[in-house]
């Protein structure tokens, strides 16, 4: 997607925020903070409620429904928000404001926060691929070389011996799927992933992903910590009260 | 017949009989499905129907607003024709151990009472012991009228026989219009619950701020109950808001004053009167209370000033004191979310 028209930078009040639509329809939250412009998803990925009518102090960004907070600056999920926000970076060009939509990559919240060349090194790791509605990208029992970041469609997940436990699992865009890729003695599948619309991923190998962190211990260090509160997401219930 | 929601994070499954709500049965199964309202309201429990037949046992409910496709159905509203599976956007967790599960019974209605020309009280004579937490609501089916209401608790305790509800009169609502008509002594009622997370534990270990308007107070009088008889109060703070237009418009006022009086170090009831100054008359009449005038948010933040630290927020009451109330506990005080319990009933 090229660079498009959001609005005239005077629209968004000061530490304030409005809703934009631009070419294409596509609609976004832009907000201010100081001297910086944030344009994100207009809609919390929580449920539909759009989110210039939640709450906005000039830092962190709530939705009005269920208090789902974010940061603005970069819109990673705090306090009981259990999704960060697709980021569109603006561009401020004289008085009006641009946006430039991202690689699903850069929306990951897996790698959000690590070092540039390390993003940089897993980004040319990644193959874009599209396939149709009803493809199946893995199998139980298959190798489990390559893991994969949602750019857009659906993908469903049957698990077990009698494929009978669909986890339905319904991922946005930027999220991790087929993280066996990702760990040690996993080496085989235990689900099986069907694209149930037609769908964008990234394809990525994990041996090769893995090498990449290796060689940034810092990044690597987050990368496997965000992974295993993903994991550990599947597994656990909820805090009690 | 066999009901499966495919989850985030896992698939469920669980039976369902006919004439029952898909989410009844499945909170009822002790699964946590998504839901606030769990009466047709606030739409939180949109599912897409994935494969067999739902009915839609309340086509009116306000709730459906928020269904965009052909295929989305409100699970707190349809009820099964056939084995269904269903899909929910949400992460999906067996509850606690510890919650009250919630189940289906039946209820006399008995001690129905005006507490104001256009607020009641009324019980209800359970056909089976229910436990509950404060805080908690109960959906309630009255005979002839489409739909579960909710209704807040108003007293606290474990398997109780009897529940104590408050009722707005609401004109054009078809459950609040048959309360009021009259003639209900007596009168049998389904209930389903409990329902709700504005939940009070004792082992919270923090002060507790209660904002209440109108007839939202009832979900606070049973946390409160539950603090008294735990004598929370003895170590936390409590402070609790009440708004109401006018004095005449209050109700409960010797149960609070009887609270405020026990705990006089800890324990601060305030009334907040909306519409008018307030009296010497009921300053004489309750001399424990605090009265002030304005907004029930807006007196909140003004006596809580400096005075936030360490605090639990419990909110209930109409959507706009609910908004004023959350707003300002974000913005002015700066709590935490997760220190603002509410439940969404719009």
């Amino acid at each position: 997607m090229s660079k498009r028209f959001v609005c005239p930078r005077s629209q968004v009040p000061p530490n304030g925020m409005t809703e934009c639509e631009v070419e294409g329809g596509l609609k976004l939250l832009v907000a201010n903070s100081g001297d910086d412009y944030f344009a994100y998803q207009a809609m919390c990925p929580h449920q539909e409620v759009a989110l210039c009518e939640g709450l906005y102090d000039g830092s962190v960004l709530t939705c009005h429904q269920h208090l789902w907070q974010w940061d603005i600056r970069t819109g990673a999920a705090m306090g009981l928000a259990e999704a960060p926000l697709e980021s569109f970076p603006v561009q401020l060009q004289g008085d009006s404001l641009y946006v430039v939509a991202q690689s699903a990559l850069n929306t990951a919240e897996l790698f959000t926060g690590i070092g540039e060349q390390t993003l940089a090194a897993i980004m040319a790791l990644a193959r874009k691929e599209q396939y149709a509605a009803g493809t199946s990208l893995y199998d139980i029992g298959d190798p489990a070389d390559d893991f994969f970041i949602l750019d857009s469609g659906r993908v469903e997940f049957l698990i077990g011996r009698e494929r009978a436990s669909p986890a339905g699992f319904m991922l946005r865009k930027g999220e991790l799927f087929g993280w066996a890729a990702l760990l040690e003695s996993q080496p085989h599948r235990i689900a099986r992933a069907t694209c149930l619309e037609e769908s964008e991923v990234l394809r990525i190998n994990g041996k090769q992903a893995l090498q990449a962190l290796a060689a940034d211990p810092a990044s690597g260090f987050l990368v496997m910590r965000r992974l295993s509160s993903l994991i550990a997401r599947y597994l656990a219930s909820p805090g009690a009260n | 017949m066999q009901i499966q929601i495919n989850a985030r994070n896992r698939a469920y499954q669980f039976e369902t009989q006919s004439g029952r709500r898909l989410l009844y049965s499945g909170l009822a199964a002790g699964i946590h499905l998504p839901y606030e309202c769990g009466t047709g309201t606030c739409g939180t429990c949109k599912a897409k129907l994935i494969s067999g037949e739902v009915d839609d046992a309340w086509p009116q409910a306000a709730g459906r607003k928020y269904l965009k496709h052909s295929a989305d159905v409100l699970m707190c509203q349809c009820v099964a024709k056939s084995g269904c599976t269903l899909e929910v956007g949400n992460f999906v967790y067996a509850m606690d151990p510890g919650a009250c599960i919630p189940v289906f019974g039946r209820g006399t209605i008995v001690n129905a009472r005006l507490l104001t020309p256009d607020v009641m009280s009324f019980c209800l004579d359970l056909d089976v012991p229910c436990d509950f937490d404060a805080g908690q609501f109960m959906a309630v089916e009255v005979p002839g009228i489409a739909g579960f209401r909710g209704y807040s608790m108003v007293n606290f305790e474990r398997a109780a026989r009897r529940l104590e509800f408050v009722v707005k009169k609401k004109p054009g609502g078809g459950a609040s219009e048959w309360l009021f008509a009259g003639d209900i002594e007596g009168r049998a009622v389904e209930w389903f619950g409990p329902l709700g997370a504005a939940t009070f534990y004792p082992n919270l270990g923090k002060n507790i701020l209660c904002i209440a308007g109108g007839s939202g107070i009832a979900g606070i009088m049973s946390i409160l109950s539950r603090a008294r008889q735990e004598r929370y109060f003895e170590q936390y703070n409590g402070n609790v808001f009440f708004g109401v237009r006018t004095y005449a418009d209050a109700f409960f006022l010797d149960e609070l004053a009887g609270l405020a009086a026990q705990f006089p170090s800890r324990l601060t009831i305030t009334l907040a009167l909306s519409d008018e100054a307030v009296s010497d008359a009921a300053r004489s009449n309750y001399p424990a209370i605090v009265f002030d005038s304005g907004l029930v948010h807006e007196v909140a933040a003004r006596h809580m000033a400096g005075k936030f630290q360490n605090v639990r927020a419990y909110v209930a009451g109409p959507p706009p004191c609910v908004d004023g109330a959350i707003r300002m506990l974000l913005l002015q005080a700066k709590l935490s979310a997760d220190n603002i319990r509410y439940d969404k009933f719009s």
